[in-house]
């Protein structure tokens, strides 16, 4: 029963990506212009264009570059990005280290403390430190992410002057001999205040959707029971309840990493931070398709794929839930 | 009861406190490495740095051509002629001399400095013929419609070459000999691979050069994508203690360090800290009041060889009426655009050739709109509107002079005039050119013309303009505009009236294509500048692009480690400032 | 439609609506920001140099710190930022509530069709949901403005509706399946009420209440969509909106010299989305907890 239900997801999956993989190939195609259009030189002649189109296989029939296009998916080739004139692997492989860095980093630190928050505020509903902590995290949630950015990088970059402005790395401290720690502390020293500023957005859905869950955990019947057997209610609370309730966090989690390649385009632009968002906005809008598609891609596939997991997670995780 | 109370206030205690410890604890910890790593930073600063608004594309010279890869490759691979930063005349620099010019032969001969490759090969007239070789073979984009010219290349030995081309050419100085000139050693097998590829371009531009080698002042030490560059001074390079331009050479400056910051911002705040000595983009002039407080920083305002411009689409009505683009380039108000846009930080623009380019800019073509009150703009606009038959129900002058709102207007078979479009960038891409357009709306409004300004994203604003011609009106611009005015002919010679020719307008004018060819093979630059001149004069009458401004280029750089910048049109940034800045004792 | 029992469910939901104290703030500020808007319609009455768009006050050539002609202070080129301000709020609620209404529409009449008909109906109208809600929304905006050369205000509203269903209407479906059990729906059905009848008057009025708290949340997401694509030079450049002051402010090169500026948008967009936030959060607790089954969009 369980092995055909993953079986059956998995051919579901297939089908949404390919029907993705299409959608993605005519959408950029059929957008106006391409990878040649922005640019305003009167050195270009028309020939020249013409010229570094065809070299770019653009000049052929949309349906064979389309075979191409599938040809070249399958056997793994993600080709060439117009604009670097680099295998999109690679560049893919170097922006991605920086944002999985970022991200998962941030995601954590924001799940465990919303976790542990949330569970706070809901053990303690209505009560004075519930409203307060709900508000702050409401405030948090809703802030607007590049205003908030930018406020921090100058707060903390310029008036304070602690921390640096942007970017992954001091040049000057790598360049000569440093030793590895200094290297080291250089690195988390720049990403202090990107950290802050995606914890701090993420913190308050986590501690909401923590507080929630926790709230309608605690209604269930298997607390009462636990309750009844006069367990002490800090047993209840950690072991319990928190346990279970934790479960849509564990999920938003994984979902959330999936889209951060997307969502965290804003902060990566503020902070110069190298990685993939900035990238795939970039790409766009220098119709550097392969670039771009190799992204989109990679965002479903994770999506679809985290998606999976937390199914199959939520299936071995929660006893009530059968397939 | 009271225990349990007890017991819970224990326990919130005790988790406060941990929290607070553990708060404590990474604050400590990351504030004294910040502390630590501040203290670091001081200690070595002899980099000059520089902050980029975006990552170079390729260090592959044949791919990076974009303006932040040029940044990095005009410090390594050289030309054989040069501007003059002042004079902007072409002067030598990887050419030993100007050339020797034999008219009737068409023979351009050229004797090379002796150069080394940053490799520590020596630079010969080999080299430039391989050049001459990869610009045929692969025909390279921008450089080969201009090499065409050249019958063939001789190397008599290593350190002449000689040049002999098909017809006589007016540009082969400016557009021919500004060709970086590439190494045959590290090229050769390259280029020997990409030709035997299905897309041979595209391999060429693809093929991943780790290390460019050139003669110019600098190398590259090592690139940490995303992160950093790093340039170290070319110990080969030519023109170290000689004296070029005015300018006794270096470079005097050991490493350069290039960075990119996300948006011109935060670069701005990383210049007044001092984390980059200089930022090599153009700055808006919000920047300008609070940067001029700063004594550490030095603001550098230049001109710039750029042409930004409201174009009429010649092909179909309205605008294929002279009288209405006349009109409209009698009512458009450049000192206005001027002073709130570019918060005067520019020039209002008469001609299609910017003053700055003082040699072929013609300073007398029609102005229209210059010095005139916007009564006397209204009423000539009125007059030669309705001497071409215009009419309104209500016009937008009272008998007595007065301005009022007028009715729509009527052509000359007493219709409505359709309504039309004016196509800007989006405010993102171009703040000024979005505002100018709806400014030019309102004042065409007040002439009862049905205007309607509207940005479009760039690709799809040049895929309609460029591409299409489905258009009335645009609003666009060039950044960085040759110093040679050849460009006159690529914009309105009518041959160049194709999807994707540069011609948008569609201005077709026989006579102008004549002399455009004409001025194309006049070695004399005198006896060319009269033609040049001329071709401004009749553009300017038939008004295809209404020229509207030329922002100054603000540029900031720090003035308490490096100085010396060399100013000249387009800014500090370029090759000269390079060679010459010095580091502060 | 409206007999009794919807009123008295209204009156009593109000009633503990109103005892909340997140959704007695979430209703005051919305309070405050309704009065901009409505005031917003005023500003003719002061003359052309308080146009938002294009007022430009002919004595002022650069961006100038508040004073009492520009409560706020005004732009680099003369325009009044407090009548942005208000503008701003006008465009935040037509934004925020249409384009939240459009897709708790869509959501709700797709979830409750394929949770009703399930079948083929259902599996594509899941999977089409699916694929959207895979898709990264701030780049497909991206690709789609470059499509359309440019927004306008109505079509980032709809193009934020079709991007912001699939999560509504997943609920409504599960919502509309556990409905379909129900006895009074079988007995409709036997008596030979038609498909449509029974999801319209039928399940309708049951799901209505869980996608009335679902187009507070929408709200929120819509306003903070428009307010980052117009940051970022998408928006309609013809129509002010917060997003495009800070727009207006960041690529005028403002960002850090003029605070009157940078921040009166930037407090507004996060005060009334968290306002509407406060709202969701309250009606919440009026509804069942338990309905709530997604946490934030």
């Amino acid at each position: 029963m369980r092995l055909q239900y993953i079986l059956a997801k998995f051919i579901e999956i297939a089908v949404i990506f390919f029907v993705i993989l299409t959608m993605l190939f005519f959408l950029f195609r059929l957008s106006p212009g391409d990878p040649i259009s922005k640019v305003v030189d009167p050195m270009l002649t028309p020939e020249d264009m013409a010229h570094m189109i065809s070299q770019m296989g653009l000049d052929k029939p949309l349906w064979e570059q389309y075979v191409i296009y599938l040809k070249n998916f399958v056997t793994g080739n993600f080709g060439v990005s117009f604009h670097y004139g680099e295998p999109v692997s690679r560049i893919i492989g170097e922006r991605l280290g920086w944002t999985i860095l970022l991200f998962t980093t941030a995601t954590f630190l924001a799940a465990l403390a919303g976790v542990w928050l949330g569970k706070v505020a809901a053990w303690n509903k209505g009560k004075r430190m519930d409203n307060v902590m709900s508000i702050s995290a409401l405030v948090c949630y809703t802030l607007f992410i590049p205003w908030f950015a930018l406020l921090l990088l100058w707060i903390m970059g310029f008036k304070v002057g602690l921390f640096p402005l942007g970017g992954v790395l001091s040049p000057e401290l790598w360049v000569g001999d440093s030793s590895t720690l200094v290297k080291l502390l250089d690195l988390i020293h720049h990403m202090v205040l990107p950290l802050l500023t995606l914890f701090i957005i993420n913190l308050g859905s986590y501690l909401l959707l923590m507080r929630s869950s926790m709230l309608s955990v605690l209604k269930e019947d298997y607390i009462i029971t636990a309750r009844a057997k006069g367990l002490s209610e800090k047993v209840i609370r950690d072991k319990h309840a928190a346990k279970n309730a934790a479960l849509p966090v564990i999920t938003s989690v994984g979902l959330s990493l999936a889209f951060s390649i997307n969502g965290g385009a804003l902060t990566e632009q503020i902070f110069t931070w190298p990685g993939i968002g900035r990238e795939l906005i970039f790409a766009v809008s220098n119709n550097d398709y392969p670039l771009a598609q190799a992204c989109f891609l990679l965002i479903a596939l994770v999506v679809l794929v985290a998606n999976l997991i937390v199914d199959l997670l939520y299936a071995w995780l929660d006893p009530r839930i059968t397939y | 009861m009271r225990s349990n109370i007890r017991k819970r206030v224990c326990r919130s205690l005790k988790q406060t406190e941990l929290i607070t410890r553990f708060a404590l604890t990474a604050v400590v910890i990351v504030l004294a490495s910040a502390l630590f790593l501040s203290c670091q930073k001081t200690k070595e600063d002899r980099f000059l740095k520089i902050g980029l608004p975006e990552e170079p594309r390729s260090l592959n010279l044949w791919l990076g051509t974009d303006a932040n890869s040029r940044k990095i490759l005009t410090q390594i691979y050289q030309p054989l002629y040069n501007r003059h930063p002042e004079t902007l005349e072409i002067i030598p620099w990887l050419a030993a001399d100007d050339p020797i010019i034999d008219e009737t032969a068409l023979t351009y001969t050229i004797k090379l400095r002796k150069a080394k490759w940053s490799d520590g090969t020596d630079f010969t007239s080999d080299d430039v013929l391989f050049t001459k070789q990869v610009i045929f073979d692969f025909q390279i984009p921008r450089y080969y419609s201009k090499w065409k010219i050249i019958e063939k290349v001789e190397a008599p030995d290593a350190q002449t070459v000689v040049f002999h081309l098909k017809k006589p050419s007016a540009i082969f100085m400016s557009r021919v000999m500004n060709a970086p000139i590439i190494s045959r050693k590290q090229w050769e097998s390259v280029t020997r691979e990409a030709l035997t590829k299905e897309k041979p371009l595209r391999s060429l531009q693809d093929h991943v050069v780790e290390n460019p080698v050139g003669t110019g002042p600098f190398t590259l030490a090592e690139y940490k994508k995303g992160a950093y560059i790093h340039m170290k001074k070319n110990p080969h390079f030519f023109g170290t203690g000689l004296t070029i331009g005015g300018h006794l050479l270096g470079p005097y400056v050991n490493d350069i360090l290039f960075r990119v910051y996300g948006t011109s911002d935060v670069a701005i705040l990383a210049l007044k800290k001092g984390d980059i000595d200089y930022y090599w983009w153009d700055i808006q002039p919000g920047y300008i009041s609070d940067l001029k407080e700063q004594d550490n920083v030095d603001l550098y305002f230049n001109k710039k060889s750029a042409l930004y411009y409201l174009g009429f689409n010649l092909r179909k009505p309205p605008f294929n009426d002279v009288a209405l683009r006349r009109a409209i380039a009698t009512v458009v108000d450049k000192e206005f655009i001027l002073s709130r846009i570019l918060q005067n930080y520019g020039t209002a623009m008469h001609s299609i050739i910017p003053s700055g380019n003082h040699f072929w800019h013609n300073p007398n073509v029609e102005t229209y709109s210059h010095g005139k009150s916007k009564e006397e703009r209204m009423t000539s606009a009125v007059k030669i509107l309705r001497d071409a038959g215009y009419s309104w129900e209500t016009p937008p002058l009272t008998p007595d002079g007065k301005l009022t709102v007028p009715s729509d207007i009527l052509l000359p078979d007493g219709t409505q005039m359709d309504k039309f479009v004016i196509l800007t960038p989006p405010a993102d891409y171009d703040p000024k050119r979005a505002f100018a357009g709806t400014m030019i709306q309102e004042w065409l409004r007040e002439l009862g013309l049905p205007a309607f300004s509207r940005p479009m994203a760039f690709n799809s604003l040049l895929d309609t303009v460029k591409g299409k011609h489905e258009f009335d009106a645009f609003v666009l611009g060039y950044g960085k505009l040759n110093l040679d005015p050849d460009y006159l002919r690529a914009f309105f010679y009518s041959k160049n009236d194709k999807p994707r020719g540069w011609n948008m307008s569609g201005y077709s004018n026989p006579k102008f294509d004549q002399i455009a060819d004409m001025q194309r093979v006049l070695v004399d630059t005198e006896e060319r500048k009269k033609l040049i001149l001329e071709m401004q004069r009749m553009i300017l009458d038939d008004v295809p692009y209404l020229p509207l401004y030329n922002p100054h280029i603000i540029e900031a750089a720090l003035n308490e480690n490096f100085r010396g910048w060399v100013a000249k049109v387009d800014g500090i940034g370029n090759i000269w400032s390079m060679c010459v800045v010095k580091p502060v004792e | 439609m409206l007999n009794n029992h919807y009123v008295q469910r209204f009156v009593k939901g109000w009633r503990i609506f109103i005892k909340n104290p997140v959704g007695k703030a979430g209703i005051g500020i919305l309070t405050v920001f309704m009065i901009m808007a409505l005031a917003s319609f005023c500003l003719p009455l002061f003359g052309p140099m308080y146009d938002p768009m294009t007022g430009i006050d002919p004595n002022i050539k650069i961006s100038t710190p508040p004073s009492l002609t520009h409560w706020l202070g005004t732009d680099n080129v003369g325009r009044d930022i407090f009548a942005q301000l208000l503008e701003g709020a006008k465009v935040a609620f037509i934004v925020g509530l249409s384009s939240a209404f459009f897709s708790i529409v869509l959501g709700t009449v797709i979830g409750m069709v394929s949770g009703y008909a399930g079948g083929w109906v259902d599996a594509i109208l899941m999977r089409t949901a699916d694929i959207i809600m895979v898709m990264p929304s701030l780049v497909i905006l991206l690709i789609l403005a470059s499509l359309f050369g440019q927004f306008n205000i109505w079509l980032i509203v709809f193009i934020i509706a079709i991007m912001r269903w699939p999560a509504v209407s997943r609920v409504i479906r599960s919502q509309t399946l556990s409905l379909k059990t129900r006895p009074f729906i079988e007995a409709s059905r036997v008596a030979g009420a038609s498909s449509v009848r029974i999801i319209f008057r039928h399940i309708m009025p049951n799901v209505l209440p869980l996608a009335f708290l679902y187009m507070t949340f929408r709200v929120t997401a819509a306003i903070l969509v428009e307010a980052a694509l117009s940051f970022l030079g998408f928006g309609d450049p013809s129509q002010v909106s917060w997003g495009m002051m800070l727009q207006w402010v960041w690529k005028s090169g403002h960002m850090f010299q003029a605070p009157y500026w940078l921040i009166p948008p930037g407090i507004s967009i996060s005060l009334l989305t968290l306002a509407f936030y406060m709202l969701g959060r309250a009606m919440d607790e009026v509804l069942d907890p338990r309905l709530r089954k997604e946490g934030q969009s």
